[in-house]
């Protein structure tokens, strides 16, 4: 073999490993906890003069136990989701005020993030791709994890509470050139879904709990509410949330 | 040109963009999430370190270092050392002004890790390494291939007047030797102070 064929075979080798390390290092997925077997209750039929109004008294966000500002994007879509039901005749903050002899259902909410970055592993990955001058990338996919639990606490006109919780978590997977900020997003906006459709399934569950003709308004004289210190989580640890956890199915 | 005039020019340049970008009055936090993607360019001027006896070689010249790094993680650490890492790739270019006008070029993966300091300004430190080409070897009594490697330790501050955009000073102490495939392999060192830009997205 002559020097000429053999420098052309080495450069067809270079930029054939280049375009397969580039092909392959740019691939990304989402994998979703497994879903639990749940039943789904069905649509349920409400008339709208059996409809009360929903008052949210808070939303509170956590991530990794610490409490943070909830965004208003976070804020908008558990309003939206809650008004997609159809079992509140409208939604409004807790702010607003209202007659307190009125049938109404307040709620509080919490939502609890838990993400795990895998740095160390994305660390030594990184040093081990950059080492080997990229083309470990597709041998080397690096993981981003993120859980999320949303607390709903409902309280009815009449005193009565009822808990619901949906949790759910799932990871992304990606090649160090399929990565992007929008991938993480995705991943957050795939587990919060899944949450909510998990309360959402629970709420309609209990339509007939919500129905104003379900009970009277309460007709003592002297309406209290509690002042107290805020709790670090709203439901506090010694409350019992309906044990419910589901994931949506895997996607991508 | 003198090599300083250049420099000088190079700063001057450097100085003009960052005055025509407009400031913000409100806080400026950079959000650098996962996958946040960096290009910057870089320029300097490289200066000669003779570490023994047998170096004589006195190389300069003008650098220029347009590079891509990724982030790689959520910040870590609870302390002062609290950052993100960045993996990337840079291609080095030197025109050695000195012994003789010859030229460098090179590839280098980089690593660097991004402290989160006051949030607009951040502190870094990088690591780079790669193969580099110039026809200064052969030239010099210290190298005498043309095909180096080229190994880059540094540090620097970003300072962030956007969310998405900083300008960059820095210092790196740079090795230029080939891995002993050929002999003499005394290696070049030297230092290179530099300024530049990074924008994210």
């Amino acid at each position: 073999m002559n020097p000429d064929t053999l420098r052309r075979l080495t450069l067809l080798c270079c930029a054939t490993v280049s375009l397969l390390t580039t092909a392959t290092g740019c691939s990304r997925w989402i994998e979703m906890a497994p879903l639990s077997e749940t039943q789904d209750p069905g649509a349920q039929q409400i008339a709208r003069d059996e409809q009360v109004p929903l008052i949210i008294d808070v939303i509170r966000t956590t991530r990794n136990g610490s409490p943070q500002n909830t965004s208003a994007e976070t804020q908008q879509r558990i309003l939206s989701s809650l008004a997609e039901l159809g079992l509140f005749s409208h939604l409004s903050s807790g702010h607003d005020g209202s007659a307190s002899n009125d049938k109404i259902v307040r709620a509080k909410i919490l939502l609890s993030e838990t993400i795990d970055p895998h740095a160390g592993g994305a660390a030594w990955k990184g040093i081990v791709i950059g080492a080997s001058m990229y083309t470990l990338t597709p041998f080397l996919p690096l993981e981003y994890g993120y859980a999320a639990r949303v607390s709903l606490e409902l309280e009815r006109w009449d005193g009565q509470l009822k808990r619901y919780e949906g949790q759910s978590s799932g990871t992304a997977r990606y090649q160090l050139f399929g990565a992007t900020p929008i991938m993480i997003e995705e991943l957050k906006g795939h587990v919060t879904e899944t949450c909510l459709n998990e309360l959402a399934r629970q709420l309609v569950h209990d339509t007939a709990f919500y129905t104003a003709s379900s009970a009277p308004v309460s007709h003592s004289d002297i309406r209290t509410v509690s002042i107290r210190r805020r709790s670090p989580q709203i439901p506090d640890a010694s409350s019992t949330p309906i044990p419910v956890t589901v994931s949506a199915p895997a996607d991508r | 040109m003198t090599p300083l005039s250049l420099a000088a020019r190079i700063a001057f340049a450097l100085l003009v963009f960052i005055m025509a970008i407009p400031c913000q009055a409100d806080e400026v936090t950079p959000h650098l999430t996962v996958g946040t993607q960096e290009i910057s360019l870089s320029a300097g001027y490289l200066l000669p370190h003779r570490l023994t006896t047998e170096h004589t070689t006195k190389q300069s010249g003008p650098a220029l270092m347009p590079s891509w790094a990724m982030v790689l993680t959520d910040p870590i650490g609870k302390s002062f050392y609290r950052g993100q890492l960045l993996l990337g790739a840079e291609i080095v270019y030197i025109q050695f002004q000195e012994p003789f006008l010859t030229h460098g070029v090179g590839f280098t993966p980089k690593i660097k890790y991004m402290f989160e300091g006051t949030g607009r300004l951040r502190p870094y430190i990088e690591f780079a390494g790669g193969p580099f080409y110039t026809d200064l070897g052969g030239r010099i009594p210290e190298e005498s291939s043309r095909f180096n490697f080229i190994l880059t330790a540094g540090g620097g501050l970003s300072w962030f007047f956007t969310s998405q955009f900083s300008f960059n000073v820095g210092y790196r102490f740079h090795h230029i030797s080939n891995a002993g495939t050929r002999m003499p392999n005394l290696g070049l060192n030297s230092s290179l102070p530099f300024g530049g830009f990074s924008f994210y997205f």
